[in-house]
């Protein structure tokens, strides 16, 4: 894929992402807002729900890739040692890679 | 023959200029209001990326047994500094969420003129302080 075109997808997704989360975000709040602070039964009860888990699921895949997009656009800006540079985006990486995989096992993995 | 004046009628206030902006300057430097939420954005989305690893840790301890959710009420949401944190990062995701907004407003070129951008830079501020106060007390 040519290099503008691979940012053009980039500047989308970075914005259907955002959507994603400010949708999840809204509801989240808006129940916390609703219901006041709940105890752990029903904490543990709404994210039983399986359409809730794939919600939830679903915006914290977007947020770290919307994350993993948004500090590789930002790192450069500040940090101009390329050592500095390559270990910022590593560590993006791999944060990322970890946020997604960590937030299956969370919601779908055994207990 | 009459002589043309040469110097401006209206004396043009003197600005400061800035250029290679150096340490010593930066106390005098204020950043317009647009250029404060710009920043703010990214300080804000570089610490909810760096906090979420830590936001998913306490998730998990929450949903893992009831004694974990008990953990987390008694020992991290009752301890002072811990929840200054939290409701930082809370107030991180609903600043950074809704400057966001401003920017895909911006995105269509509205709001662009100095005079809107200069308002909703400000709105984005007051509305996140009224929603990160409103959550904050609800859950307090």
């Amino acid at each position: 894929m040519a290099a503008s075109s691979k940012v053009i997808t980039e500047w989308w997704l970075q914005r259907v992402t955002a959507v994603v989360i400010t949708a999840y975000v809204f509801l989240v709040l808006g129940l916390l807002m609703v219901k006041g602070t709940p105890n752990a039964m029903q904490w543990q009860s709404l994210f039983a729900n399986t359409g809730f888990k794939l919600a939830t699921l679903l915006a914290i895949l977007a947020t770290a890739y919307h994350g993993l997009v948004g500090a590789m656009h930002v790192w450069p800006d500040y940090v101009k040692n390329r050592a500095v540079l390559a270990v910022l985006n590593a560590y993006t990486w791999l944060a990322a890679a970890a946020v997604a995989l960590w937030s299956v096992y969370i919601l779908f993995g055994t207990k | 023959m009459t002589e043309v004046p040469t110097a401006p009628l209206v004396k043009k206030r003197e600005r400061p200029v800035y250029r290679n902006i150096g340490f010593a300057q930066l106390a005098n430097y204020r950043l317009p209001i647009p250029g404060i939420a710009s920043i703010v954005h990214r300080i804000t989305g570089i610490a909810l990326f760096v906090c979420l690893l830590f936001l998913l840790a306490m998730l998990q301890m929450s949903l893992k047994s009831e004694a974990g959710f008990e953990v987390f009420r008694s020992i991290i949401w009752a301890n002072p500094i811990a929840k200054v944190v939290l409701l930082g990062l809370l107030f991180a995701i609903v600043f950074h969420m809704i400057a966001g907004l401003r920017h895909m407003v911006q995105d269509s070129t509205a709001w662009m003129d100095l005079s809107a951008a200069r308002t909703s830079a400000f709105g984005v501020f007051a509305l996140s302080a009224v929603v990160t106060a409103l959550v904050a007390w609800r859950l307090w």
